[in-house]
């Protein structure tokens, strides 16, 4: 009786739910994918700002260079670009009678049952290796600007007493600029940590099964179009909401006066 | 095309067949973008404080969904939507809806910052002179506000010119999916495409930002021009 | 040439088309306080930079006891562990409390323990009475204890001498007498200095030789008896006249140090 007194948009939601197992699996993915892009693109777009500050003059060239060009770019041509790359060195290799790259279908994956629900996750296999590949050549070119930014504003006068003490350039970099950079591009950089699981759906172009392909997986279920894409819009909001607060919290928390 | 494209081909081709559709996307979702995010500039500074989260809350929804998704729920995601237009043309429409969108979001955060960065002095100034309210802002704090504007909004033009490469998979035929559809058939040419479509984005996106981004600006400002 | 701490031999250095030193020399003997003085612009501050080599000379030779910087395969950062610098705007380490600024050197690059580091870096601090704000960092600090933390941290390495870059200029004029106040007390020590300063007064009172730098050529060279008898130029006597007018006050500072 209740269920013919609830609105159609809460039963159509509650449809949508009873793919929790899916959704679930896809959310790990996407996490999974997240995480490994915003590390690697950490250090990578460290390296990069620090080359681009402190590097000769060929060496933040090129830097400088890889930043721009990933970052005037689409995200979804770095992946089909990248995709695609290990084809065409095979077809090379291959006309030129060399062995090739395997492309093999392997799979490194984790199944588990729970609540009646069989789920399969996958930690690495060649597509998933190409997305966290790609997310994290195209975060770090972002993260280089922020650290470049921040490492930028600690005053030259710092590296210089560090020197005139004895410490030589790299140790002055590594121990006296780049605490103070970490620490100050906390604001910037949770912008970028925040927003990034966004751009992981577009690893859906190449068949990762992240939340965004599962939901397209419960759409051909249920025909729910709108409320399981509403769903979905819900997660990313929640699970952007959640990573910003966090992470506003940390830079209160490693506050210090002066800096 | 019965013989394996070469690099001109490539090239050329998705200059006529693409490029039209991508600009044109670009534009009216910026377009669009512009008047939600003035307006929702104008309502969390001026307006009463409920008003302000409303247009806070605008923001933080379509600043945390993914583009894609957004294109997604547009295009084929709300029955009845666009029904006065062809099916082929509804994606189109979805598209340009969920770039402005999204773009307003992003706008509302620039022009913001933008007016609040106008020195107040020039409000007071122009209200001594016996301006109202409306005209103050239209004649003095507006123009002042876009110059300052300018390089976040060239940034905000980049990425909504990259944004609009994911109307590939909605069956619209711009930049992106040219590349594709020409490579399709030869997977070994598809970095090669990738690669020459890359550079036609670049093209359309560096000058812009370099021109007009912070540095450039800044340099102007040094010269007298530029606000505040 | 062994005896001296430092020898400066005509050193020039241009930066793009301006030439900012020309020909500089000088020597300096152990416990010995030089003062360098002249207009802005005269090179003073990049003289300084040579001679710790953070900007290395076009032409020209530092020699630290006996020592040539200039040759290649010098282990510039050993050498510059002997030379301190004491720095315009402080350059103390934000992230670092004050005891950790002065510590640091001591762990890092002469490899103490931290808690052999940590002592000494409290004496230093004791030093030029700065011991109770160990635990503060610098935006918690005046300018003028700031700049005291930053002259321990270069007494804290046991430097063979001592570069001070107009270490007041920056200060307020009432945090500036603290700031002199170590600096005498250091000087009357033993300590080897050059410093780069307009405070006639203090080098009245300690200097062993004061050279008077102008558009990166020494002028003029004496003691401080000298300069203010019976200098030479006359622009040192015009520079000398518009010192005076600014810098009267420390006057009294002075008096009290030179009764002790």
């Amino acid at each position: 009786m209740i269920f013919q007194v609830l609105p159609q948009e809460l039963l159509d939601l509650l449809r949508v739910l009873e793919f929790w197992d899916h959704i679930l699996i896809g959310l790990a993915k996407t996490m999974w994918l997240y995480v490994w892009a915003l590390l690697f693109g950490f250090f990578l777009g460290l390296l990069l700002a620090l080359l681009r500050h402190y590097g000769g003059r060929i060496l933040s060239r090129i830097a400088t260079g890889y930043v721009e060009i990933v970052r005037g770019t689409p995200l979804l041509i770095q992946l089909l670009f990248i995709y695609f790359l290990p084809f065409s060195i095979n077809s090379f290799l291959d006309a030129q009678g060399l062995p090739f790259i395997p492309i093999g279908r392997w799979s490194i994956y984790v199944t588990s049952e729970l609540f009646g629900r069989t789920m399969t996750m996958v930690f690495l296999d060649h597509i998933t290796l190409m997305g966290i590949l790609t997310l994290s050549l195209n975060s770090a070119a972002y993260q280089a600007e922020y650290l470049r930014g921040a490492v930028m504003s600690i005053s030259s006068g710092q590296l210089e007493a560090a020197q005139s003490i004895g410490m030589s350039r790299r140790s002055g970099i590594l121990h006296i600029v780049l605490p103070q950079a970490l620490r100050r591009v906390i604001p910037s950089w949770s912008n970028e940590a925040a927003y990034l699981p966004k751009y992981t759906v577009v690893v859906f172009y190449i068949g990762l099964t992240e939340l965004f392909a599962q939901a397209h997986y419960i759409i051909s279920e249920t025909f729910l179009t709108l409320s399981v894409y509403i769903v979905v819009a819900l997660i990313f909001l929640v699970i952007i909401t959640l990573i910003s607060k966090s992470l506003d919290i940390l830079y209160k928390r490693t506050a210090i006066p002066g800096l | 095309m019965s013989n394996t494209p070469n690099i001109q081909t490539i090239f050329f081709y998705i200059l006529s067949e693409g490029l039209f559709a991508t600009l044109a996307l670009t534009a009216l979702g910026l377009l669009i973008g512009f008047a939600i995010g003035l307006l929702l500039a104008l309502m969390r500074v001026y307006g009463p404080t409920e008003i302000g989260w409303f247009a806070s809350g605008y923001e933080k929804i379509f600043r945390g969904i993914p583009v894609l998704v957004l294109i997604f729920i547009f295009s084929f995601g709300i029955p009845g939507l666009f029904s006065y237009l062809e099916p082929l043309e509804r994606p189109i429409a979805g598209v340009i809806l969920a770039l402005g969108l999204r773009s307003g979001a992003y706008q509302s955060q620039i022009f913001r910052g933008a007016i609040l960065s106008v020195n107040p002095g020039q409000m007071e100034a122009a209200r001594a002179i016996g301006m109202n309210g409306f005209q103050s802002f239209r004649h003095i704090v507006f123009p002042q506000a876009l110059r300052l504007a300018v390089p976040s909004w060239s940034n905000e033009y980049a990425v909504v010119i990259k944004d609009s490469s994911f109307a590939y998979g909605v069956g619209i035929v711009e930049m992106t999916r040219v590349a594709f559809d020409i490579a399709a058939n030869f997977p070994v040419l598809m970095p090669l495409s990738m690669a020459i479509v890359a550079i036609l984005y670049l093209i359309f996106t560096y000058p812009v930002t370099k021109l007009f981004g912070e540095r450039q600006t800044k340099k102007l400002k040094d010269f007298g021009m530029g606000g505040g | 040439m062994e005896k001296n701490v430092l020898n400066v031999v005509d050193v020039w250095k241009a930066y793009d088309e301006l030439e900012v030193l020309k020909g500089v020399s000088f020597e300096l003997a152990k416990r010995e306080v030089k003062v360098i003085f002249g207009p802005s612009g005269s090179g003073k501050s990049t003289l300084l930079r040579c001679i710790n080599m953070l900007t290395p000379p076009d032409k020209g030779e530092i020699y630290l006891s006996g020592q040539n910087l200039i040759a290649p395969g010098v282990d510039l950062n050993a050498m510059r562990a002997k030379i301190g610098m004491v720095f315009q705007h402080f350059n103390l380490f934000s992230h670092l409390k004050a005891i950790d600024n002065v510590s640091v050197g001591l762990r890092r690059v002469k490899g103490f323990t931290k808690e052999d580091a940590r002592a000494k870096a409290l004496d230093a601090l004791h030093q030029v009475k700065m011991a109770e704000w160990a635990e503060h960092y610098p935006a918690q600090l005046s300018g003028g204890q700031q700049q005291r933390v930053g002259i321990a941290r270069a007494l804290a390495m046991k430097p063979d001498l001592i570069l001070f870059d107009e270490p007041t200029s920056a200060l307020d004029p009432e945090l500036i007498g603290e700031v002199l106040q170590v600096m005498l007390e250091i000087a009357k020590a033993g300590t080897t200095m050059v410093v780069v300063t307009h405070e006639m007064g203090f080098a009245r009172a300690v200097a062993s030789e004061m050279i008077f730098l102008d558009q990166g050529v020494v002028i003029e060279r004496g003691t401080p008896e000298h300069f203010f008898v019976s200098p030479e130029t006359e622009r040192v006597k015009h520079f000398l006249r518009q010192i005076n007018i600014l810098y009267g006050h420390h006057e009294e500072l002075l008096k009290e140090f030179n009764e002790d």
